[in-house]
C-alpha cells in the first residue's frame, strides 16, 4: 500500500503533464497519440536507441547526484553545468598533451584530471559561502557563463582541429579513451562509472557517520552545530563532492563519448539534472530511476522532432510540468 | 571626447534591462517573495515581446503588453505557489525558470516555423526631450533616449518615494520584514505578496522584451545571456532599495558596454576573456559588499498565520 501512496503521485503528475503538452503538440497539427507513442518508446525500439539512451541516462544522473548531494546539506549548487564543461576541458587538456602515453597510464590520469578540476571549480563557490557568506546559488551559476568562456577559448586555440567547422579540439590519445561495453552501437565504460558513483553516494548518505552528518547539517543546521559537526567544513566538502562528480560527467562525456573537447558538451544537461534531483526529491537512490525517465523522454523528443516536426522543447515543458505537479502533490497530500 | 558620449549613452540605453528586472525582484522582495525566475521570465518577455510586435506587424505597443502580460502570470503563480500553497520559493522559481526557458523556444517555432533568419520587428525609436536635448554634451548622454530609458530611471525615483514616503510602501515593507507584526496591525499579507509579485513579474517580462525591442530586432535562444542571474546579484548588493538598484545597473551595464567595446576596439586579448568580465566582476563586488548588505528579514521565507511566528 505504501509504494503505491508514494508511486501514485508521480503517475498522476506524468499523465497530467503530458495532457498539458498535448494541447501545444495539438497545435502544432502533429497526431497527438503517434507523438506520445514516439516519446515513449523510441528507446525501447532499436537496439541503438537504447544505448542513446543509456549515454544520455550518464551524464543526467551524475548532474542530478551533483544537485542532490549539497542538497542533502540544505545547499543549492547551480554549478554542475560549469564543473562539467571544465572537467571536459582538464580531461581534454591531459589527453591532447599525453597523447602518447599507454592506457593503463592515461586513462588514469584523465579521470583524475578531470574529477579534480570539476572539484576545484565546486571549491570557488563552496569557498566564497565559507569565508564571505556569500549566497552559493548565485556564484555557482555565474561561474557557469565564465565556464562557457573558457571552453570556447580552449577549442578555438592552439588544439583546435581545423578541419571541423563548429570549435572543437583536436582528438586525445588513444591511450585515454574508456573501454567500450558494446562495440556497435558503442557504448562505452561510463556507464559502470556512474552507476557505481550512484550507488556509492547512496550508501555514502545512508549508511555511513560522515553521510549522516551531511544528513543531519541539511535537515536542522543548528542543532548540527550544537551536536559538534564542522557544519560550514559539512557545506564545502558537499558542494566540492558534487564538483568532482560533476566534473566526471564531463571526462565521460570526452573519454566515452566524442573522444575530443567540443563546443557545447554540456547540452541541457544541468537543467534536467536540477529536474531529475528536484523529482526524486533529492532521495539519492531514486536518482538513478528518475534519469533514466528523463533520459527516454529526451531520446523520445529528439525523435518526435526529426520524424514528426514536432519542436524538441515540447518534451521540456512536459518535464518541468512533472516536476511541478510533483512538488503539487506534496501539498494536496499535507491537506 | 566622442567616444565618451557614446560610451555613457550606451551604458544608460544598456541600463534598462537591469533596472526592470533588478526592481521588479526587489518590489517581491519587500514584501518577502524571493524571484528566482528571472533568467526565466525575460526570455518568454523577449520570446512573446517579439512575437507580439510581430504579429501585430511591428506594433512595439503590443510587443510590450504581451511581454508584461506573461511576466505577470508568472508573478502570478510564483505568488500563488508560494503565498497560498505555501511551497518552498526557490524551487517553485527553478520550476518556472524551466518553463519560462522552454516557452519561450517553443512559442517562437510554433508560430513563425523553423525559418532560416527570424523576421525583424522595428526597434524602439529614439525620443528627443525638446529644448534638453540640445544641452551640450548632457543632451546626448541623458536626453535623447527611447522611451524605456526614462521609464525606467522615473520607476526607480516613484519606487523609492512609494516605499519610503507612503505609508502603503511602510506597510510592504514591514510584510516583507515581520508578517507577523503587519498581521496582527491588520495588514493584509497576501495582497501585498501577490500585488507585488504580479507587478514585479511584469517589469521582468518588459526587461526581457527590452533586449529584441532595442538591441536585436528578434529573439534568438538564450539571448537573456545570465542577466537574470546578474540582476539577483545586483538586488542583493543594492540592499533591495531602488536608488542603489539603479545605481548599480549603471555599474552593470557600465561593465557590459566596456566589454563590447574592447571587443570592437580590436585590443589583442581574445574576446572570451572580455565576456567573463561581467560574471566574474559580479562575484568580485559580492565578495566586498555581501555583508554589509540589508536584506528584508522574511525574504524567501512563506507566511502562514496559522502558525507560532519563528
Amino acid at each position: 500500500m505504501t509504494i503505491v501512496r508514494k508511486i501514485a503521485p508521480y503517475v498522476i503528475a506524468i499523465i497530467a503533464s503530458f495532457a498539458a503538452a498535448g494541447i501545444f503538440i495539438a497545435l502544432t497539427g502533429a497526431n497527438i497519440f503517434q507523438a506520445y507513442e514516439t516519446i515513449l518508446f523510441t528507446s525501447f525500439r532499436t537496439p541503438n536507441g537504447f544505448v542513446q539512451t543509456l549515454l544520455k541516462f550518464i551524464p543526467l544522473t551524475l548532474q542530478a547526484l551533483a544537485f542532490t548531494i549539497p542538497l542533502t546539506a540544505g545547499k543549492f549548487n547551480m554549478g554542475g553545468e560549469g564543473q562539467m564543461i571544465v572537467g571536459a576541458i582538464a580531461a581534454s587538456a591531459v589527453g591532447i598533451v599525453g597523447a602518447d602515453l599507454p592506457a593503463f597510464i592515461l586513462l588514469p590520469l584523465v579521470i583524475l584530471a578531470g574529477v579534480a578540476a570539476g572539484a576545484l571549480w565546486g571549491l570557488i563557490p563552496a569557498y566564497l559561502l565559507y569565508k564571505f557568506n556569500i549566497n552559493e546559488i548565485l556564484t555557482s551559476m555565474l561561474l557557469n557563463f565564465v565556464s562557457f568562456q573558457i571552453i570556447d577559448l580552449v577549442a578555438t586555440g592552439p588544439w583546435r582541429d581545423p578541419v571541423a567547422g563548429h570549435p572543437t579540439t583536436v582528438q586525445i590519445g588513444q591511450g585515454g579513451f574508456l573501454p567500450m561495453l558494446i562495440k556497435n552501437p558503442p557504448l562505452n565504460a561510463g556507464l559502470i562509472l556512474a552507476l557505481l558513483v550512484a550507488a556509492a553516494v547512496y550508501l555514502y548518505t545512508s549508511r555511513t557517520t560522515g553521510g549522516y552528518e551531511l544528513v543531519a547539517t541539511g535537515a536542522n543546521p543548528r542543532a548540527a552545530a550544537v551536536f559538534g559537526i564542522n557544519v560550514k567544513r559539512m557545506f564545502v566538502f558537499s558542494i566540492v563532492l558534487a564538483g568532482g562528480i560533476a566534473g566526471l560527467s564531463g571526462v565521460i562525456e570526452v573519454a566515452g563519448v566524442q573522444h575530443r573537447l567540443i563546443v557545447g558538451l554540456q547540452h541541457n544537461f544541468l537543467v534536467l539534472g536540477v529536474i531529475i534531483a528536484l523529482i526524486a526529491r533529492g532521495n539519492n537512490l531514486a536518482v538513478p530511476f528518475v534519469a533514466f525517465f528523463i533520459a527516454i523522454l529526451e531520446i523520445g523528443a529528439s525523435a518526435m522532432q526529426r520524424t514528426m516536426n514536432v519542436p524538441i522543447e515540447m518534451v521540456f515543458i512536459v518535464e518541468a510540468l512533472v516536476l511541478l505537479f510533483v512538488l503539487l502533490s506534496d501539498v494536496v497530500r499535507r491537506r | 571626447m566622442e567616444s565618451l558620449i557614446t560610451f555613457l549613452r550606451l551604458t544608460l540605453l544598456s541600463m534598462v534591462p537591469f533596472v526592470l528586472a533588478a526592481q521588479g525582484t526587489m518590489l517581491g522582495g519587500r514584501a518577502g517573495v524571493f524571484n528566482v525566475a528571472q533568467e526565466g521570465i525575460m526570455l518568454v518577455g523577449a520570446s512573446l515581446g517579439f512575437i507580439g510586435s510581430y504579429l501585430a506587424g511591428g506594433s512595439t505597443l503590443v510587443g510590450i503588453l504581451a511581454a508584461m502580460l506573461v511576466g505577470g502570470i508568472f508573478g502570478l503563480a510564483l505568488a500563488y505557489f508560494t503565498t497560498s500553497l505555501k511551497m518552498n520559493q526557490f524551487v517553485i522559481g527553478l520550476s518556472l525558470l524551466f518553463i519560462g526557458t522552454g516557452l519561450s523556444t517553443l512559442i517562437p517555432k510554433l508560430v513563425i516555423g523553423v525559418t532560416l533568419s527570424q523576421p525583424l520587428i522595428p526597434t524602439l525609436k529614439d525620443l528627443p526631450i525638446p529644448l534638453l536635448s540640445n544641452i551640450p554634451f548632457l543632451g546626448r548622454v541623458l536626453f535623447s533616449h527611447n522611451i524605456l530609458v526614462y521609464f525606467s530611471i522615473l520607476l526607480s525615483i516613484g519606487l523609492w518615494y512609494f516605499l519610503f514616503r507612503t505609508q502603503l510602501g511602510l506597510e510592504l515593507r514591514s510584510v516583507g520584514e515581520n508578517p507577523n507584526a503587519a498581521d496582527s496591525l491588520g495588514i493584509n499579507t497576501s495582497k501585498h505578496r501577490y500585488v507585488t509579485a504580479v507587478l514585479g513579474g511584469m517589469l521582468i517580462g518588459l526587461a526581457g522584451a527590452y533586449l529584441p525591442m532595442v538591441y536585436t530586432g528578434t529573439f534568438t535562444e538564450g539571448m537573456v545571456k545570465g542577466r537574470g542571474w546578474l540582476t539577483i546579484a545586483l538586488t542583493f548588493f543594492a540592499g533591495w532599495s531602488p536608488l542603489p538598484v539603479l545605481y548599480g545597473s549603471l555599474f552593470f551595464a557600465g561593465i557590459e558596454v566596456a566589454s563590447y567595446r574592447f571587443q570592437a576596439g580590436g585590443i589583442a586579448i581574445p574576446y572570451q576573456y572580455l565576456l567573463m568580465v561581467p560574471y566574474l566582476a559580479t562575484i568580485l563586488v559580492m565578495m566586498f559588499t555581501f555583508r554589509k548588505t540589508r536584506v528584508p528579514g522574511f525574504l524567501g521565507n512563506n507566511y502562514d498565520r496559522e502558525k507560532r511566528s519563528l
